[in-house]
This record gives C-alpha cells, sequence and structure tokens, in this order.
C-alpha cells in the first residue's frame, strides 16, 4: 500500500462525481477530510486497476498540435480538429481537446526520487 | 465500443470503491448509512452527467426487440427490483413476469418497471391495459409498495421519456424503487426537472474542454511530426467517456 497511484483521474466525470458527493459529505459534517481523502485514494487505485484489467478498446489519433508542453514528466497537448477512431469503425471529432498524459507507470515515482 | 464499456466499468469501479471503503468507515466510526448515501450521491451525479448510458435500470424501450429484451429483464430485474417483497413476487410469477414485461415493454415502453410487481398479482388481465388500470386496481388491495410506487412513477416516467433521455429517467426511476416509496416520488421528480435543466445546460456544459486523461509510453517528434503512444485512457468529448487502452496519435504542429 506505499505505492500511490495517479490522481489525475480525479478529473475524469466519474472522478469529479465522487469528489462532489464527498465534498457534500463533509460540508453537512457527516465524514472527515481525511476519510475523504481515503476513499479517492481508493478511487485513484480501483479505477487504475480495473482500466488495466478489463479496458482493451484500442484507439487512434489524428489532429493538428496546436500546444505541447512537458513538466515533471507530464506531457500537456492541445489538439485542435482532433479525430479519434475506435474500434468498430467509430469516429469522434471534437475541435480542441487537452490531453494529460503521465508517465507510464502506477506509481508516482517523481516524489520517491 | 469504448463508451459502450463504460457503464461496466464505472459500475465495476463504483463496487470496488465502496466495499473497500465500507472497512474504512466502521474505523472512523461513520455509519453505514453514509457508504449508502454516498454510493447513491456518486451514482445519481454519474447518470446526471449523461456520459454513457447506464442500463442499471429495466431495459431501454426497444419495441422491435422484444426477445432481446428478455435477457435483459431477467438480468436488471435483479438489480432492479431488491430485497422486498416485491422480490418474492417476482418469483413467483417466474416466467410470466418476464414474458409480462417483454411484452409490456413492447406496448408501453415507458413503464416496465412498476408492472412487474403488478403482473405477477393479476396476469388475467390484459397487458396493455394492465399497465395503466393494474396499479390503481391492486394497488391498495396488496401492498404499501405498489400502492406508492405505482400511482406515483406512472406519471413522472411518461414525462421523462417524452423529453429526457431514457437511460437517466429510467435508471433513476429505478434507483428510486429500490428505496422506500416515499423517495421514489422525489428522486423521480428531481430527475425530470434535472433532464430538462441538463438539456439546456449540456449545450454549455459541452463547451468545456474536451480532456483525456492517460499515461503516455512513448512521445516522438521528427520535424514537426508528433508520434504518441498512450495508455489507460479516459477520454471525454462531446460530453461522453470512452475508456482505452491504448492509444497511438499521430499531430503535426
Amino acid at each position: 500500500m506505499a505505492t500511490a497511484y495517479y490522481e489525475f483521474y480525479r478529473g475524469s466525470s466519474i472522478g469529479m462525481a465522487l469528489t462532489d458527493s464527498l465534498d457534500e459529505l463533509i460540508t453537512s459534517g457527516a465524514i472527515t477530510p481525511q476519510l475523504a481523502m481515503k476513499v479517492l485514494q481508493q478511487f485513484d487505485k480501483s479505477l487504475a486497476d480495473t482500466m488495466v484489467k478489463q479496458v482493451k478498446a484500442k484507439t487512434t489519433l489524428k489532429g493538428h498540435l496546436k500546444t505541447y508542453r512537458l513538466c515533471d514528466d507530464v506531457w500537456t497537448f492541445i489538439v485542435k480538429q482532433a479525430s479519434f477512431k475506435m474500434e468498430q469503425n467509430e469516429v469522434i471529432t471534437t475541435p480542441r481537446i487537452k490531453i494529460i498524459a503521465c508517465k507510464n507507470g502506477d506509481a508516482i515515482e517523481a516524489g520517491k526520487k | 465500443m469504448s463508451n459502450k464499456i463504460v457503464p461496466s466499468i464505472y459500475r465495476a469501479v463504483i463496487d470496488d470503491v465502496i466495499d473497500a471503503i465500507r472497512p474504512e468507515f466502521e474505523e472512523f466510526g461513520v455509519s453505514a448509512d453514509l457508504v449508502r448515501k454516498l454510493q447513491d450521491k456518486w451514482e445519481m451525479k454519474i447518470l446526471a452527467s449523461r456520459v454513457a448510458d447506464f442500463p442499471v435500470e429495466p431495459p431501454p424501450p426497444q419495441p422491435t426487440y422484444p426477445y432481446p429484451a428478455l435477457p435483459h429483464a431477467t438480468h436488471n430485474v435483479p438489480a432492479y427490483v431488491p430485497p422486498s417483497a416485491a422480490q418474492q413476487r417476482l418469483k413467483s410469477g417466474g416466467i410470466d413476469a418476464r414474458y409480462a414485461l417483454a411484452t409490456a415493454q413492447y406496448a408501453f415502453p415507458p413503464l416496465p418497471g412498476p408492472t412487474l410487481p403488478a403482473q405477477n398479482k393479476n396476469t388475467s388481465a390484459p397487458v396493455t391495459a394492465a399497465v395503466y388500470t393494474l396499479p390503481q386496481t391492486d394497488g391498495p388491495s396488496v401492498s404499501e409498495d405498489d400502492d406508492d410506487l405505482e400511482p406515483v412513477s406512472v406519471p413522472t416516467r411518461i414525462g421523462q421519456l417524452s423529453g429526457a433521455p431514457v437511460g437517466k429517467g429510467e435508471l433513476a426511476a429505478g434507483e428510486g424503487l429500490s428505496k422506500d416509496a416515499e423517495q421514489i416520488g422525489s428522486d423521480l421528480d428531481d430527475d425530470s426537472d434535472d433532464s430538462e435543466n441538463d438539456a439546456e445546460e449540456g449545450e454549455e456544459a459541452q463547451s468545456e474542454i474536451d480532456m483525456v486523461f492517460c499515461t503516455y509510453d512513448k512521445v516522438a517528434r521528427v520535424k514537426n511530426k508528433w508520434k504518441c503512444v498512450l495508455k489507460d485512457g479516459m477520454i471525454h468529448a462531446g460530453g461522453k467517456d470512452y475508456l482505452f487502452q491504448r492509444c497511438t496519435g499521430e499531430f503535426e504542429w
């Protein structure tokens, strides 16, 4: 349990839903912030493990790269006119999308260095 | 494809997290009710975001596919009808209930749920008529749950399905039915309001930035051509979520 998991999934829909729910409970005094932190840490772990185990979809992405940034082993791309090609010929296009990618590996290694 | 698997993945994550934090909650001296409350809040928000279709409810209305609805019915009914008197009635109805459910869906998509316990009690009644008349005739004579369930859920369900996304409305109704009768009305009412609001706000919300959360294996550049290999990602685009295990990207800067 010493290894931590990336926390960026907390910004996703499911992560924000959990964070908001926890905030509501904290505000109402039902739970402590420490307990909420534990829940979020468990969420990081569960989501990461489930994604690795159960998600098998592969996709390709094309677009025009507007901005790129690398800081602390985190790449941030802003892509214009992006199109994702999923399996079963599913194509998703967006005019603008931001990609946040951490270095591969479950644990947050930077903190340990 | 990766959007279709989202509900099951989210379901797995929610269950995993809730199971894991239950002992933590006990350790902190917090009641188990709060775990349930947290889970409900969490699920409601995820449903409200409509990032995917969530089939926890009795299957969405598909009048052209009554037979595929059967396995759906059998799958969803256990989740839909929680430990209560309704469950026993379901078992006694057995196959009749499921056929009734499928045909009820065929005739009246809005009301698969409430008809289920009703069907069991009054299998002789014609299905289509039963959807509307049964709740009123059977409710008072049998149990409180039905009495409160059906009259309340019927009008609000219809309201939702005419305007709002099916999955959300039905799902909320299903979860409502799994709680006390009093909460059902509020859940459905809230969702019918939310669905209208979301339809209006959805357009604004979709002006939010589309994001991808993932890890990278490799990022390379040759002149102005970028190539990257991304792993275990969650895409939020156009208000919907997609998941991938691997994504190869090619961009021009």
